[in-house]
């Protein structure tokens, strides 16, 4: 009996919570357009967001590369296939590993900041006095923030991939003295619109879902500093979480306009 | 420069950085699909497309050349398939050229090769069609394959008799590789043989060089193989050797026949030859007239001193005594 209370009030509260993400998501698209624009602020956001997190991204981007091209290696060569590496490795990291690995990274490091940042101005009631002194809070804090992730994460994304891109042809060079320009022409010959485009896209609503749950979990931050830390850590899960909802969703969609 | 212009700069190039290798990478498959490129159109038609899709490569002689625009059923067999091919190659590509489906390996993807004509057709012009051939289908070349197979196992299992029998010293080859007497002889054999040419190549180099110090035209050889007036003399000493032959042809068997009749015919010379009685008797006879003549002398005798014949006997002295005075 306590069992089905308890589940039901999961679901209940899981219900609200997409409510209220939905809710903050409409507040979001309803402000972001409105004057004024915090210009300043965003350009300071997308360098938090974007040349902090190039470093992570690039040194994780540029290892995934390194690593998926060793493990496939053997493989690859015990089907005779080994020509046929620049081809399986630009594909899967410009659709798939790439956008994927390189939101969730952001995710952790980006949402789990915003996430804490928000809260604790929420509990710290800095929030409540820029209301207090006629800023628009939401404006302010949650629009840039949300915009930035939403216009670097898929520069980050196109970064890694290249970094990655450049790992496995190190490792394709050194081990298959494999040309750059082989490399190159082999992965360009490989890929397709319908491999960039979908791509590209879906990373903008991962960084649209980065900066949107952080600013929700740290906006609507509750129960003290404890809330904080809670706030950060939902924050990542829940951003994570809908990254993979998102691709799932833009697997079906790519695949309606391209026919992958 | 303050903090915030500082921030302001990375992130600019951050962002340029990330747009431009955007804008190349949609540049290179751009440019690998023959966007930016003129391209012009050219169709052809096939009965089956073996899983071509649009966007598949087309290629002229191996090269890419453009990718195939759309596949549209025209009806029940006929499929229409509409290739956009650069401009630039259009100069080299005649209106005899030949399309057929292919695919990119073994387990690539489908293309469109463009087999080049004899040149001697037209160029192709916008929306031109070009003729094509199917291609044959991975089944019928496994079936194809799967004979080769059988053949090939066939050919090895005989390839493996023969090596066997080589290995073991069988047969004319087989003692060949094996036999080390063999080896031994035949070698002896080249070895007199190089000797042997050796020594006629001395011999007609010793042949060429007095051939060289015969004088041709004096010599008696030379009138023989040249002089027409020689020869003509010689064919009539031929001529009369001929005809005197014939005579003592002639002669001969005359003294055959001849000799034959003495042989066995019934003359005097066959029995005087043949006869030896006869021979005995003649002699007895010859003996009994040497007798006679002996006793016919010593009559003679007798009648010189008979005083009835000696006074002609005496006449007779006296005339030849006469004679020789004279």
């Amino acid at each position: 009996m306590m069992a089905k209370a308890q589940i039901t009030e999961g679901i209940k509260d899981f219900l609200i919570q997409i409510g209220e993400l939905s809710h903050f998501a409409g507040r979001f698209l309803r402000e972001a357009p409105k004057r004024p624009f915090e210009f300043n602020e965003l350009l300071r956001q997308c360098y938090s967001v974007g040349n902090r997190s190039l470093t992570l991204v690039g040194i994780t981007g540029f290892i995934i590369g390194l690593v998926l091209t060793l493990q496939t290696r053997p493989t690859l060569i015990e089907f005779g296939a080994v020509s046929w590496m620049p081809n399986m490795v630009g594909i899967s990291i410009v659709r798939e590993i790439g956008p994927v690995v390189i939101a969730l990274i952001c995710a952790g490091r980006v949402a789990s900041g915003i996430g804490a940042e928000l809260g604790s101005m929420r509990v710290t009631e800095q929030i409540d006095a820029m209301e207090v002194s006629g800023t628009n809070p939401f404006k302010y804090l949650v629009v840039t923030r949300i915009a930035a992730t939403t216009l670097m994460v898929p520069i980050l994304v196109i970064l890694g991939d290249v970094l990655a891109l450049f790992g496995s042809y190190l490792v394709e060079h050194f081990k298959g003295d494999v040309s750059f320009q082989l490399f190159f022409n082999k992965i360009f010959s490989s890929l397709d619109f319908g491999d960039l485009i979908p791509a590209t896209v879906k990373s903008f609503f991962f960084g649209f879902a980065i900066g949107l749950v952080g600013c929700f979990k740290g906006y609507n931050c509750k129960k003290g500093t404890v809330g904080v830390g809670m706030a950060a850590n939902t924050a990542v899960v829940m951003a994570s979480m809908l990254i993979f909802i998102l691709d799932f969703i833009a697997v079906f969609v790519s695949d309606i306009f391209y026919e992958l | 420069m303050d903090r915030t212009t500082k921030e302001k700069m990375r992130l600019g190039i951050f962002v340029l950085v990330g747009t431009v290798f955007l804008v190349i990478a949609a540049y290179l498959i751009g440019n690998n699909q023959d966007m930016f490129s003129r391209t012009f159109t050219i169709s052809t038609v096939f009965n089956n497309v073996n899983g071509l899709r649009l966007g598949n490569n087309v290629r002229f002689s191996g090269i890419n050349v453009g990718i195939v625009k759309s596949i549209e059923m025209e009806n029940d067999s006929i499929i229409r398939v509409k290739m956009a091919i650069e401009e630039k190659m259009r100069k080299h590509i005649t209106t005899d050229a030949v399309a057929s489906i292919g695919s990119d390996g073994l387990v690539g993807n489908m293309i469109v090769n463009i087999i080049p004509g004899r040149m001697s057709g037209e160029r192709v012009q916008e929306g031109n069609q070009i003729a094509s051939y199917s291609r044959i289908g991975a089944e019928d070349m496994l079936g194809t394959l799967n004979v080769t197979n059988q053949n090939a196992a066939l050919l090895t299992a005989d390839l493996l008799q023969v090596t066997q029998a080589l290995t073991q010293g069988k047969g004319t080859l087989g003692r060949l590789l094996n036999d080390t007497l063999m080896a031994g002889d035949l070698q002896k054999m080249i070895l007199n043989l190089k000797q042997a040419s050796g020594r006629a190549n001395k011999t007609i180099a010793d042949l060429n060089a007095f051939l060289e110090k015969v004088k041709f035209e004096e010599s008696v050889a030379g009138v023989l193989l040249s002089d027409t007036i020689a020869a003509e003399r010689v064919r009539s000493v031929i001529a009369h050797l001929e005809s005197s032959s014939i005579h003592i042809d002639s002669l001969t068997r005359n003294l055959n026949t001849t000799i034959g009749e003495i042989r066995h015919g019934k003359g005097a010379v066959t029995y005087l030859l043949k006869d030896t009685t006869l021979v005995r008797r003649l002699d007895s006879t010859m003996l009994h007239i040497q007798e006679g003549t002996a006793r016919f002398n010593e009559n003679m005798e007798a009648l010189k001193h008979s005083f009835l014949t000696r006074r002609y006997f005496r006449k007779l002295e006296k005339q030849a005594r006469v004679e020789e005075e004279n």
